[in-house]
């Protein structure tokens, strides 16, 4: 297999996806036509049984049902009173309740896999507070689209369940090993908050709130903590595999919901549209991306890739500084789910031929992405909390304002290459 | 009439999801206090992914939930954008009428040889793989009448109409949605009405 050809496809593929031609189609159309060109017709019955097999992977039924379980916390109100009893707790702290966009992303992370709500609730809950008592626009901007981020990172996460569907990794092993990440990132995330405070000056407190007045706002933290408990503790238990955690978080999120008083027919109708939407869109691309990766594997792109990239001699931390340069331009300008669903099948034989552990490949790989939602021009979050700030205002300032996020989070990538056990460790105890 | 269509199929895919995680739920707690197994949850999920994945793909078609690229978009001249909008919905449709024509050839293995499934339950996959078919042709039907639409559309000059219909849909309308939905919440009043999907009209 010519490199050269492979690039050219490559190219192909961008440039269709970045003029606008929907991206489940641009990787389908790749990976048909050269499949076509390589075996001709028996390539598209070669197809046949690799949809079926998508179609019908049980590992796969987790993301209706992951999607269905937001929807549901998000949709009956449960995630918008999380917002409430987290300033209570974390409003004293020096910055004051942008510790609590970051604290409640995090949490919101725990149930939600989208990024658009996780950013719009909490953004519409937050900016007109934060806008009255005087925090600077950007700081409150740049944390609720950096704390947006923390949804693909925190499991359950959507993307991880793609990353090793596609890869065949653990996927209980990668949400396990995005809990630890997840929770220094958050904490770096307030690190920087609470150090910016303390050195522009601009400590902004929130006035104390009655222990007692706390102590009672914590129920309003119980229902997405069990939610949580129950999809996770499965998990790591090894009680239930992927989807039968999934399915325990549906029937919680349920009966949190109605316990709420919110079920109504409508709601759940409602619930039950974006799901489908959602999960469709997502589906669609997955579908999409095993022809592609059949294509890829029958005509051994990822081996002559393989090869040629060991052909520069690069170290396994090499190949990685470059990847991350790569991701983070490609990030600027795709749509991150695509973005990973697109590059996977390529890079992922590169580095684990280098012997990088493929769970931690997966942890690095959503960082990327999590740095794609905050860079301009496409940062999908930018957009987000632009679209929803109280006052006029341009876009620079979210930009200006997620920042130093961008840096944040390429140290912590550096981090995480310098320390694998941050992400390898808890699954190891597995 | 399109908004009618889309709470029925959404309520069909929910039901099938919501009755599946109850039956696992139950099959996974009988697992774990009786140590024994209800056997063939794991062959249920499997087909509700492959029937309700077909409804969904058709809602997302829908509500233009198909992630495109939009950052050029907007920047290119408006016969392009036209042009591009016009080339993704027939791509699609093309997608769609591939996967039916798969989903087709999928059965006639299965009948041939008679396959079942590798389960306990040993099911003929030629069940499944028909609802399978039957969803998947009701998505090749729906995004061909889309294609149609804005064929017909462009055809007759009418590219303001292609253009909201079959644009991309941006971040803006996201957060619009979400917005309409978060304001139904916050006001403590349980939701009357489901906000209207269809956000093309806000499009500017």
């Amino acid at each position: 297999m010519n490199v050269g050809y492979v690039l050219i496809a490559f190219v192909a593929m961008l440039g269709m996806m970045i003029i606008g031609v929907p991206i489940a189609v641009s990787m389908a159309a790749v990976g048909i036509v050269g499949g076509l060109a390589a075996y001709g017709m028996p390539f598209i019955n070669s197809i046949a049984p690799v949809v079926w097999g998508v179609h019908n992977d049980n590992l796969l039924t987790s993301i209706p049902l992951f999607v269905l379980m937001g929807e549901l916390l998000l949709r009956s109100g449960i995630a918008d009173r999380m917002f409430g009893a987290l300033a209570a707790w974390l409003g004293r702290l020096p910055g004051g309740l942008l510790h609590t966009n970051i604290g409640c992303s995090a949490l919101f992370a725990a149930t939600s896999g989208s990024s658009v709500a996780t950013a719009a609730t909490i953004g519409t809950v937050a900016l007109p507070s934060l806008h009255k008592r005087g925090y600077p626009m950007s700081m409150s901007l740049g944390s609720i689209a950096a704390g947006g981020t923390l949804g693909i990172l925190i499991p359950p996460s959507v993307n991880m369940i793609v990353y090793g569907s596609l890869t065949d990794t653990s996927i209980s092993k990668l949400f396990v090993a995005g809990i630890l990440p997840g929770l220094l990132l958050s904490a770096c995330f307030m690190l920087f908050i609470a150090g910016h405070a303390l050195l522009t000056g601009s400590t902004i407190r929130e006035e104390k709130v009655p222990l007692a007045e706390r102590l009672r706002l914590l129920r309003d933290l119980v229902p997405p903590a069990v939610v949580f408990f129950i999809v996770m503790g499965s998990l790591y238990s090894g009680v239930a595999t992927t989807t039968e955690s999934a399915a325990l978080g549906v029937v919680a999120s349920l009966f949190f919901a109605w316990n709420s008083r919110k079920l109504t027919w409508t709601l759940l109708q409602h619930c039950f549209v974006q799901t489908a939407k959602t999960s469709g869109m997502i589906l669609l691309i997955i579908t999409a991306a095993f022809i592609l990766n059949l294509a890829i594997s029958l005509t051994g792109v990822a081996e002559a890739m393989t090869a040629w990239v060991a052909g520069f001699g690069l170290s396994a931390t090499q190949m990685l500084l470059v990847l991350i340069v790569f991701y983070f331009v490609l990030g600027m300008f795709m749509d991150v789910l695509s973005m990973m669903v697109a590059t996977i099948p390529i890079t992922f034989p590169m580095v684990t031929a280098l012997g990088v552990d493929p769970v931690w490949f997966g942890i690095f790989i959503v960082l990327m992405c999590e740095l794609g939602l905050i860079t301009p021009p496409v940062g999908m979050n930018l957009f987000v909390v632009h679209g929803i700030r109280p006052d006029k205002g341009g876009i620079r300032d979210a930009i200006v304002g997620a920042l130093p996020y961008v840096v944040i989070m390429i140290l912590f990538t550096l981090l995480l290459m310098a320390v694998p056990g941050l992400a390898t460790w808890l699954p190891g105890k597995m | 009439m399109k908004e009618s269509i889309e709470r029925w199929l959404g309520t069909l895919f929910g039901l099938i999801f919501v009755a599946l995680s109850l039956l696992v739920t139950v099959e996974t707690v009988i697992r774990k206090v009786f140590n024994m197994s209800l056997q063939g949850a794991d062959e249920l999920g499997g087909y509700a992914l492959a029937f309700g994945a077909t409804i969904a793909f058709s809602l997302a078609m829908m509500g233009r939930s198909h992630i495109r690229v939009d950052v050029f978009h907007d920047h290119l001249p408006r016969w392009l954008q036209t042009g591009l909008n016009w080339l993704s919905v027939v791509c699609l449709a093309a997608f769609a009428t591939l996967l039916a024509w798969l989903a087709w050839y999928v059965i006639q293995d299965s009948r041939s040889y008679q396959s079942v499934a590798q389960t306990p339950w040993a099911t003929p996959l030629v069940y499944p793989q028909t609802a399978w078919l039957g969803g998947l042709i009701g998505f090749a039907l729906v995004s061909l009448g889309f294609a149609l639409r804005a064929s017909w559309l462009l055809v007759r000059g009418r590219t303001d109409e292609l253009n909201r219909e079959f644009g991309p849909r941006t971040t803006k309308d996201e957060v619009a949605e979400e917005l309409e939905d978060l304001k139904h919440r916050s006001g403590n009043e349980p939701l009357t009405r489901a906000p209207a999907i269809d956000t093309a009209g806000a499009r500017a």
